[in-house]
């Protein structure tokens, strides 16, 4: 469970996240949607401290993120990260890449490691890439690797960064496709994302931010057929009608 | 001039005695200053507090004073500080000094322009920032550097001859000391330690080449 309570966040005099209120309960999708700038991605970093927060309080399951004693390494292996941009390791090939954080953070052994990294490929769908260098993949082949690395963790929480808008328009589906099936067997997810017809199929519930503030929180059938706040309205007919 | 008495066998290994401390100082000194230096430049990048400000000081005062004026104060304003130091290990402390500087930036540089979503990768997935240092960035960043380093050590290597200053024994020293005795010999002597120069230093960039095609 993730929640954040009364939470603001400032870069130096920019009011980014203002008074957040979100809880996000295990099992649950939640996708975040809002104009660029908004803090969407602010928020999302949020919750593996990617970013720290100025006030409040933020809880994943029992553990105070923003507390000095918090062991951020610990919680962070709990918790996988998909970015917009891959960020795979161009020196490392796709096994080593999803067989690094496993054999050095939980101390798994190297062949446990490789397994497990082939069962995660294999799920993704691209079990034939493992001695692969990133930068011979497709960029929806980089970014299934991306959340083959992730899971390999095997995370109760995972973080997606918008992680269809850097993929050419062709290659959006079959990420989405992983993501949906990861949805399906119940992975906690939280999805900053502009895919609204993900966010409509998959999603629990859609939380609309602007400026900072999350002005709707709805699922996504309520907030899609008749968004209540003005700025969802307009947000969505823009994003919608094109 | 008199190409038969300059490379006469006395004058030769006279000059190979020289070649050979150059050599020696330059390996002495790329060796400490790569450590001292890579330690450096990675302390900077991690912007700890003061440790990084004093270190960014020092670099930047020492990469703005000119090389002859270091080896000179170590050689002979270092004595006056009741510190006596021999001449090879002057010539050895202020390169070291000077190199360090120069490829702490380097390695500074290389650092930062590895892309920040590397850093976020590897530390998101647990790893600490030590951990994400060694598996994730410094093995991006050297094999970016490999050029610039290599071409200091080669700025290192002909840096050496300066230390002819305070009388170090090297190539160039001892290219001078025949000169005086024979200005006649004067052309193919300097004409062969050019050679000796080149042909070390030209096989250091054809190194750094050929490295640069290993990592790619």
């Amino acid at each position: 469970m993730i929640s954040f309570e009364n939470v603001n966040k400032y870069y130096g005099d920019f009011h980014v996240l203002k008074d957040i209120n979100l809880t996000i309960q295990t099992g649950e999708v939640v996708v975040i949607i809002g104009p660029s700038g908004s803090g969407k991605s602010t928020l999302l970093r949020c919750i593996n401290k990617l970013e720290t927060i100025t006030d409040g309080t933020l809880m994943i399951n029992d553990i105070k993120l923003n507390d000095k004693k918090t062991d951020i390494n610990k919680v962070r292996r709990n918790i996988g990260m998909v970015f917009q941009h891959f960020n795979l390791y161009p020196h490392k090939t796709v096994l080593e890449n999803i067989t690094l954080a496993p054999i050095n953070v939980l101390g798994v052994s190297k062949e446990e490691a490789k397994k497990t990294a082939e069962y995660y490929l294999d799920k993704v769908g691209i079990p034939d890439k493992a001695s692969s260098y990133p930068s011979q993949l497709s960029g929806g082949q980089q970014q299934r690797v991306a959340i083959a690395r992730g899971l390999a963790m095997k995370p109760e929480i995972m973080l997606f960064d918008e992680p269809t808008s850097a993929l050419d328009p062709e290659m959006v589906g079959e990420v989405l496709d992983v993501m949906k099936a990861l949805a399906k067997e119940g992975m906690t997810m939280v999805v900053v994302t502009h895919e609204m017809g993900f966010a409509k199929e998959v999603g629990d519930r859609i939380v609309f931010i602007d400026q900072g503030k999350i002005l709707e929180e709805a699922t996504p059938a309520e907030f899609f057929a008749e968004p209540k706040e003005e700025r969802a309205k307009v947000f969505l007919s823009r994003i919608l009608n094109h | 001039m008199d190409f038969a008495g300059a490379f006469s066998p006395d004058n030769l290994s006279f000059l190979m005695e020289g070649f050979y401390v150059t050599l020696k100082v330059a390996l002495v000194s790329i060796v400490l200053s790569f450590i001292i230096g890579g330690a450096v430049g990675t302390l900077r990048f991690a912007k700890i507090p003061v440790i990084s400000h004093v270190l960014a000081v020092l670099v930047e005062s020492i990469r703005n004073l000119p090389l002859l004026l270091i080896i000179l104060f170590t050689y002979l304003a270092l004595p006056e500080m009741g510190i006596n130091l021999s001449i090879t290990v002057s010539a050895i402390v202020a390169l070291t000094i000077f190199e360090s500087a120069m490829l702490a930036e380097i390695v500074r540089g290389g650092l930062i322009s590895i892309d920040k979503g590397q850093m976020e990768a590897a530390r998101t997935s647990g790893l600490t920032y030590i951990q994400a240092m060694r598996f994730i960035i410094l093995p991006q960043a050297l094999r970016r550097m490999v050029p610039n380093i290599v071409s200091q050590f080669i700025s290192l290597l002909k840096d050496t001859s300066l230390a002819v200053v305070i009388a170090l024994p090297e190539l160039l020293h001892n290219a001078r000391i025949i000169q005086a005795h024979h200005p006649n010999e004067v052309i193919p002597i300097f004409i062969l330690i050019s050679i000796m120069y080149f042909v070390v230093n030209y096989g250091l960039s054809i190194l750094s080449k050929r490295l640069e095609l290993k990592t790619a």
